[in-house]
């Protein structure tokens, strides 16, 4: 009966520890997975008659991209490679084996380290992760474009040096996507995770709901919720306090209105980068409060009307984050476009 | 409440026959909001905001067609439905109904491609599986002995297992009530385990 429990958590929710045989399943057809792009779209017109004329040009467009996707699949597959492990500090296990000389770590399998042991993983010819005592991870999918782990629990400090997007991080409450960065990623034994970007840019996503975390700053995540706020990690103590309640509880909790007060009375200019994730969560009177804060601190651009920031445009949302002294929004949206999680 | 009857009788009843609800229900997505916003965008014209909608259900559009057509034609195809999708925005009536709208494009799309003969240009057989081939033809035997099973749980298999969506996003991509995705996926993948045993 547990058994058929655990298989059925893992089979549901595609978190905890695997059923081996689903487990090898998936690893099995992972090579069947999508792995397309979106291909070039034509200009928008309306009525058929523009399309006569467009509907050809589109045809040839995505025979070209049929044609350039297979010499990239072709290309791609032949890349394709198991991690290579490399032990720190004690003994470290690959599918229950010990690790006492090169190992590899082949997609289905994982890795764990007890309270003595540390190990660091080649992740392909992308970057490297050193894997933290007390640690389980699973390789999930390695090809070209897509090396994508999971972090059961533990900790792992990852660099890598990879096109934005090639490197994923899946926990059981939120999956982190490489923009270009090092980072350390914590997750608890309940799920929640703290990630803490040092260099480049994270984003921390899950189920639509998306944090946008730059070098410096910290973000946690918590089963059944996600992503919380990114705040910097100088940012004043108030916020330390105060986003656990906004992120974490639900809209009727009654600590939320001074969790809000009192980190919006703390909130630097630099801390835009917490007001502008706000200004599209919570409920709309906390918005509408927000809004008022951060267009003290970061005057919005026209664009950013109450109006448009209310109905969470995303233009305008775009046009307020550019504001802010931190990278284009059009830098992570051209990234964000070919996410898969 | 008829979802919910369909679910108990099915699981009460313990047969492999296969539930209606899944196919009659309404679409609700939990992205319902935010998808109209991004249509609204996209059909003024701006491309990031359908790239958004392909992100979101790309890999859904791609599970669903690759559970009716071999995986030589579904990337193919996955192009073909996001294409016919930009193209015919302006159809759309209600925005926030986009992703019960690209399922059935991408059902209908796959029936059109196994009704005529179609014009694209093929993939070769070497779609990138695993470099042995005894991997590679159990990779194969698997994806066939899901293609077998009835259609309710082939579709919710492959979206699992393949395109690696959890039971919650698989519900909240293609409207399935989550009651529904956990049914599926039980006698779906029980069958599965019996047919691979054979």
């Amino acid at each position: 009966m547990s058994d058929d429990r655990t298989r059925d958590g893992y089979l549901w929710s595609a978190t905890g520890a695997p059923d081996p045989e689903i487990a090898r399943l998936e690893a099995l057809l992972a090579a069947y997975a999508h792995r397309g792009t979106l291909p070039p779209l034509p200009v928008r017109a309306r009525g058929h008659r523009v399309w006569r004329v467009v509907l050809p040009a589109l045809t040839a467009a995505a025979s070209l991209m049929l044609v350039i996707s297979a010499a990239w699949l072709a290309s791609a597959s032949r890349n394709a490679d198991p991690w290579a492990v490399q032990t720190l500090a004690g003994t470290p296990a690959v599918a229950g084996a010990p690790v006492d000389g090169p190992s590899r770590l082949a997609a289905g399998q994982v890795l764990t380290t007890d309270s003595e042991s540390r190990a660091r993983i080649a992740v392909g010819q992308i970057g490297r992760v050193d894997v933290e005592p007390n640690s389980r991870l699973r390789l999930m999918r390695s090809r070209p474009g897509e090396h994508r782990m999971a972090l059961d629990r533990g900790r792992i400090a990852a660099q890598i040096w990879a096109p934005a997007r090639s490197f994923f991080v899946n926990t059981p409450s939120a999956t982190a996507i490489d923009l270009g960065c090092a980072y350390t990623l914590d997750v608890d034994a309940s799920g929640g995770g703290m990630i803490r970007v040092t260099h480049g840019w994270v984003a921390f996503e899950y189920d639509g709901r998306e944090s946008f975390i730059p070098a410096g700053a910290v973000c946690a995540t918590r089963p059944g919720f996600g992503p919380g706020t990114p705040r910097f990690a100088d940012a004043p103590a108030a916020f330390e306090q105060a986003l656990p309640v906004l992120d974490f509880t639900a809209p009727a909790d009654p600590r939320r209105a001074e969790a809000l007060q009192r980190l919006l009375a703390a909130a630097r200019p630099r801390d835009g980068l917490t007001l502008w994730h706000l200004l599209s969560r919570g409920r709309a009177e906390e918005r509408t409060t927000v809004y008022d804060r951060l267009a003290t601190l970061v005057p919005p651009p026209a664009a950013a009307s109450r109006d448009a920031i209310a109905r969470a445009d995303r233009r305008a949302l775009d046009a307020w984050w550019n504001e802010l002294g931190l990278d284009s929004a059009s830098w992570w949206r051209v990234w964000k476009s070919p996410w898969r999680e | 409440m008829a979802d919910v009857l369909t679910t108990l009788e099915f699981v009460a009843d313990g047969s492999t026959a296969i539930p209606v609800a899944p196919h009659t229900e309404r679409f609700v997505a939990a992205h319902a909001a935010d998808d109209g916003r991004l249509v609204s965008a996209a059909r003024d014209g701006d491309r990031g905001a359908f790239a958004s909608l392909y992100e979101r259900y790309a890999r859904v559009v791609h599970g669903l067609l690759l559970a009716r057509v071999g995986p030589e034609h579904a990337e193919d195809l996955v192009q073909d439905v996001f294409l016919m999708a930009w193209r015919r925005l302006d159809d759309l009536r209600d925005p926030a109904a986009f992703g019960g709208w690209l399922v059935t494009i991408t059902r209908n799309r796959a029936m059109d491609f196994h009704r005529r003969p179609t014009d694209f240009v093929e993939l070769p057989e070497d779609v990138p599986v695993a470099d042995d081939p005894s991997q590679r033809a159990e990779a194969r035997a698997a994806l066939d002995a899901i293609r077998g099973l009835p259609e309710a749980y082939r579709e919710t298999l492959v979206l699992r297992l393949v395109e690696g969506l959890s039971g919650p996003e698989i519900a909240s991509r293609t409207g399935l009530t989550p009651a529904s995705v956990r049914v599926n996926l039980h006698r779906g993948m029980k069958l599965l385990r019996e047919k691979l045993r054979r």
